[in-house]
């Protein structure tokens, strides 16, 4: 466990156009572990299999080194990815259902963090005046960019651009990815949903993560982007070590 | 993307009960406080028709009950208004009350919310993995010790449901939790009453609901035939075969695909299962249920029955 509990400030919102909320956040600061996921699936599926992640997240033990703590979030995921996957279908209209939900999440042990994620839920590092994406997504506009080498506007005008390549709970096997590194004086980290960064330029991430407390960064973040069309559900959290 | 095969398909077929004809309010979305005693506190899983949460019951609380938590279940909002799912969490309940057995999970009541019109159930909370989970710890499947272990418990509690009248309709790995105390058999939610058990419970005729899981579900299930012992004998002999192999008995395909493909001709004997239980299990996954060969007394004697070493059998032989 920490010494101290870092300072982290966390929100979720609806946003101006869906009627549910299918995101949901994680806050455990004092044992150094933080969460976003992103539900999807019809009849508020997407926002059960969120709530199934965070909830589970929630009640681990969370013992142990950064590797062991590690490996604990890395078998929770894998559990729920299993138990999502024998979500039932609900309606003859729908025979092949999809009910799942990425999920970012930090962990953070003395002077080292991972990053472990599924999906396009992000994770972004501010450092020395500078926002680094930790996170690649697992989307298909990212596979185009990677495998065909085309740019990112091209790519984000494929029909199923949107569509993801990994999340918990629609595949038989999880793959998740991890990134560790350390942590230095001055980092922050923020988790978000693609509902936050989809309406805010890099730039007004970067400007939000430099206010001197988590509280006014997720603050700053949600009156900008609440100030925009704000179209889907947005979350976010915010860590200062 | 890939499908899990242990989705349990349920449907409202063509000329199934409809919502209600009335203009109904849309359904309240769940609030954390039911019926003013029951604060929930964790979502454990999501069902066929709704979720499981852990919900702390705060009456228990007031008069000092050290352990307040109850398993609570509800239907989703999109079913609120469909009477035919309100009937069916009540047979679940039902079906589950007249189960008393040390194996099968322990029910406690069945209320609605007024404010949110949602109906629920509560039960023991169970704490442990379930046999999905154990699956994913041991890949290879279970030595016979601990096979026979979860075989045992599980084929008492079945044979006790339907020596009760009950069909569970749903058996695979998800549904059984080996709690701290003991194993159980949980989620009645597809369970039918044999005919004449609980002649005043509405009936969910399955010409209407459709409901099954794709690789558990014995062929006359797919077919359209009412679930039955049998089609419960052959959805157990399944699970029982992948906790001994660590791998579905027809490689995850349903029964229909397994049947078309002759695959029953590639069933292997798990090395570890005596050949008294692996000939009462290969009878028990048979396509069709004339040939299935073997019930729930057979299968529970041939795992009861005392393993002989070599030393015996070689013994036997000899005096033979």
């Amino acid at each position: 466990m920490n010494a101290a509990p870092l300072s982290s400030a966390a929100r979720t919102a609806t946003g101006k156009v869906r009627a549910d909320n299918e995101d949901a956040v994680l806050e455990r600061p004092r044992q150094g572990l933080w969460a976003v996921a992103d539900g999807m699936g019809g009849h508020r599926g997407g926002a059960l299999a969120s709530r199934l992640i965070v909830d589970g997240l929630a009640e681990l033990p969370l013992a142990g080194d950064l590797a062991e703590r590690l490996g604990q979030v890395r078998q929770c995921l894998h559990r729920l990815n299993r138990q999502l996957g024998q979500t039932p279908t609900v309606t003859a209209a729908c025979p092949d259902p999809v009910i799942g939900s990425t999920v970012v999440a930090l962990l953070i042990e003395a002077r080292r963090a991972a990053c472990i994620w599924a999906g396009d839920s992000r994770c972004y590092l501010w450092r020395a005046g500078r926002l680094y994406q930790l996170s690649r997504d697992h989307s298909l506009v990212q596979q185009l960019i990677d495998e065909q080498r085309i740019s990112p506007e091209q790519a984000a005008a494929h029909p199923a651009a949107h569509a993801l390549t990994r999340a918990v709970g629609v595949g038989a096997a999880l793959a998740l990815e991890v990134v560790e590194l350390e942590v230095l004086p001055g980092d922050a980290f923020l988790l978000c949903s693609d509902g936050l960064y989809q309406d805010l330029a890099p730039e007004a991430l970067g400007a939000a993560l430099a206010l001197p407390s988590a509280a006014l960064a997720v603050q700053r973040l949600f009156a900008q982007a609440l100030d925009g069309p704000a179209r889907d559900n947005l979350s976010a959290v915010v860590v200062r070590p | 993307m890939t499908q899990a095969c242990e989705q349990t398909y349920f449907a409202f077929t063509a000329g199934a009960a409809s919502a209600p004809a009335r203009a109904a309010a849309p359904a309240e979305a769940l609030p954390d406080l039911l019926c003013g005693r029951y604060r929930l506190e964790r979502l454990l899983g999501v069902g066929g028709m709704g979720a499981v949460y852990r919900a702390r019951d705060l009456l228990r609380e007031q008069f000092g009950d050290p352990e307040p938590w109850v398993a609570l279940k509800t239907l989703g909002a999109e079913f609120v208004d469909h009477p035919d799912a309100h009937a069916l969490l009540y047979g679940e309940f039902a079906l589950t009350l007249r189960l008393r057995h040390p194996h099968v999970i322990r029910p406690y009541g069945f209320e609605v919310d007024t404010p949110s019109r949602r109906a629920f159930m509560t039960l023991e909370l169970l704490k442990g993995p379930t046999l999905d989970q154990l699956l994913l710890e041991r890949p290879s499947g279970l030595p016979w010790p601990a096979l026979r272990d979860v075989a045992i418990p599980l084929l008492e509690a079945l044979a006790h449901a339907h020596a009760a009248g009950v069909l569970h309709g749903d058996l695979k790995p998800g549904n059984v939790i080996l709690a701290e105390d003991g194993l159980r058999l949980f989620d009645f939610g597809l369970g039918q009453p044999l005919e004449g058990v609980l002649p005043g419970l509405p009936r969910l005729s399955r010409s209407r609901v459709k409901a099954w899981t794709p690789c558990y579900a014995a062929p006359e299930l797919l077919d359209g035939a009412p679930p039955s012992a049998a089609s419960d004998l052959y959805a157990l002999a399944c699970l029982l075969y992948e906790l001994g192999a660590g791998s579905h008995p027809f490689a995850r395909c349903d029964a229909r695909q397994a049947r078309e493909q002759r695959l029953e001709r590639q069933l292997q004997r798990p090395p570890q299962l005596p050949a008294p239980v692996w000939a009462a299990l290969r009878a028990a996954l048979a396509f069709d249920p004339a040939q299935r060969g073997s019930d729930l007394a057979e299968l529970l004697a041939a795992f009861r029955a005392p393993r002989t070493g070599r030393l015996q059998r070689w013994w036997r032989r000899g005096r033979g």
